[in-house]
């Protein structure tokens, strides 16, 4: 927490009220800053195109937002796309983007939950996840993970609302070891050349920092609801905020397994986690699942695969009717599938390519 | 800046947006009110943005005077207030209970509580001074401007917040709170007021 503002000193006399109105400073909940960044430039730059001032579009929260490293890419281009009426190809101030198709909503079967049943699959999981071998990156390469990714929107064109989702496109991340450096591309949501992910906030799944989680799965739960807990945004219900948190830190990374083994351990301890018996990733691969519900009728799905148990992908569903929501049950808000995982050499170095 | 350059907004966020989240939290005792005031303060600085001063200097005052603006819709009337910072106190505690918390976490919990529990015993126009003033370290002048009231206004509602809060010296939530009496503790007289005056002759 930051003391008094460093701007202008306070005279002296302040010293007695300032003991008795002391200055504590809070961050902004995780991704919020860049949120809402990208909300603000999103209406500037769609003032200046148009000159017109409409309204800002109504969107509800997804609750993927809040990663670091999904957040730069699925702000942008939901700001982007709902302000810009999906104009987003031609006099587009950014250019060389590739503008992103939307259809009808995304929708999917509820799959059943179990909640007894969670701790025995997490427990296979985990045992299938403790057998893979990983790679020990050296100092100065990258992680590589490539996936296949959608977001469904609210898209309101004059007086009409509607539900929409984006095509289904790929998605490729690099993250340096110490997670401050990296690239990422992501058709219609960065340009086609992609931005950097370059930062002194150290992403939540960088290979360093998973390295060093214990392995012992109390502690290790214990660790992420005091980091939870610390950053996350405040409506988010705070077993909802540990399970996602997870959940970043096993989907577009690359853990040691014996974290990966620690990590699904762990999840089986908060409250609320259920086993789904079907559900189906962004590339339509079918499998079983870990999810939990939130408190506004949303479920993260873990998506594994029936035999292998490998983490195929994640997804967020709508599984509760809410009052006045556009959003149906069955309507898949986000979906992911990793397709690849890899170490590499350099930023931006595809794997297979130059070594 | 008044021209609309896209580049100086996304600047004066990243500089601003952390204090301008505080200020309004102070001024709604509710987090998620004051991220909804730190969004639309951004978004009614950039309409607004013909209102900056051509003559340049920083922009910090101008935008936590929009943002006091935005968040007076936040918060109609000081019994809500109250109850929003009893809200938020008790939803602190509620972290508390559970979490294994840093010794350095409850000392910051607790001057949170503290300060709400002081800013919530101020009416709302004493507040937004109080916070402004002493918060942000504006000068009364300052204040007034971005208020629009008059610096006369500022300083006797300055002077009755404080007045206010010295009476919670005794109180015996507050003397909990706080460590021993600070050695360096100034005599309570009304030259802050005096000094205060002076410095803001010379901006």
């Amino acid at each position: 927490m930051n003391a008094s503002p460093s701007h202008q000193p306070h005279p002296a006399e302040w010293t007695e009220t300032q003991s008795l109105l002391p200055r504590v400073e809070r961050d902004l909940p995780a991704g919020r800053h860049q949120f809402h960044k990208e909300q603000l430039m999103a209406r500037i730059h769609e003032d200046l195109r148009t000159t017109t001032r409409p309204d800002p579009p109504k969107r509800r929260t997804n609750p993927f937002l809040r990663r670091t490293v999904l957040l730069p890419a699925a702000a942008l281009a939901l700001a982007g796309a709902v302000a810009g009426g999906f104009a987003l190809s031609s006099g587009d101030p950014h250019g060389g983007r590739t503008a992103l198709a939307t259809g009808p909503a995304l929708t999917t079967t509820v799959g059943a939950a179990d909640a007894e049943g969670a701790p025995r699959l997490l427990d296979r999981i985990s045992l299938a996840a403790a057998d893979t071998t990983t790679p020990t990156p050296r100092e100065g390469q990258y992680i590589y993970i490539e996936s296949k990714v959608a977001s469904t929107y609210t898209s309101s064109v004059g007086d009409t609302t509607s539900v929409v989702s984006e095509e289904l496109h790929p998605r490729q991340v690099w993250n340096s070891l110490d997670g401050k450096d990296g690239w990422l591309i992501e058709p219609g949501q960065t340009g086609d050349e992609g931005v950097t992910l370059a930062s002194e906030v150290v992403m939540s799944g960088a290979y360093d920092v998973l390295a060093t989680l214990p392995t012992d799965p109390d502690a290790l739960l214990r660790r992420i609801y005091r980091e939870s807990d610390a950053t996350r945004d405040h409506e988010v219900p705070r077993d909802q905020a540990a399970f996602v948190a997870i959940g970043d830190l096993l989907s577009e990374s690359y853990p040691p397994a014996g974290v990966s083994a620690a990590l699904y351990k762990a999840a089986a301890k908060i409250p609320g986690v259920v086993a789904v018996d079907d559900a189906v990733d962004a590339t339509g691969r079918h499998g079983v699942a870990i999810a939990r519900e939130d408190d506004t009728g949303e479920r993260t799905e873990w998506i594994f695969d029936k035999k292998t148990l490998r983490f195929l992908g994640e997804r967020v569903v709508v599984v509760k009717a809410v009052e006045d929501s556009p959003f149906e049950v069955g309507t898949v808000v986000f979906t992911s599938a990793i397709t690849q995982r890899a170490v590499v050499d350099a930023n931006k170095q595809v794997p297979g390519g130059a070594s | 800046m008044r021209v609309g350059d896209p580049d100086a907004f996304a600047e004066l966020f990243d500089e601003c947006a952390r204090a301008v989240y505080n200020h309004a939290f102070r001024l709604t005792a509710d987090w998620s009110a004051a991220k909804d005031v730190m969004a639309t303060t951004f978004m009614e600085a950039w309409r607004r943005r013909d209102t900056v001063d051509a003559e340049g200097g920083t922009l910090r005052p101008w935008l936590l005077g929009i943002a006091t603006n935005v968040a007076r819709s936040h918060h109609r009337g000081d019994r809500r207030y109250r109850a929003a910072a009893s809200a938020a106190a008790a939803a602190m505690e509620d972290v508390e209970d559970h979490a294994e918390a840093t010794a350095g976490r409850v000392d910051d919990r607790r001057t949170l509580q503290a300060t709400l529990t002081a800013l919530s015993l101020l009416k709302r126009p004493e507040r937004e001074v109080l916070t402004l003033c002493l918060h942000e370290g504006m000068a009364y002048a300052e204040a007034a401007r971005v208020l629009g009231i008059p610096v006369g206004t500022v300083r006797s509602r300055l002077s009755r917040a404080r007045g206010r809060l010295r009476r919670l010296t005794d109180a015996q939530l507050l003397r909990e709170k706080r460590e021993p009496t600070p050695a360096n503790r100034q005599t309570q007289d009304d030259r802050g007021c005096a000094v205060r005056s002076a410095q803001e002759g010379n901006r």
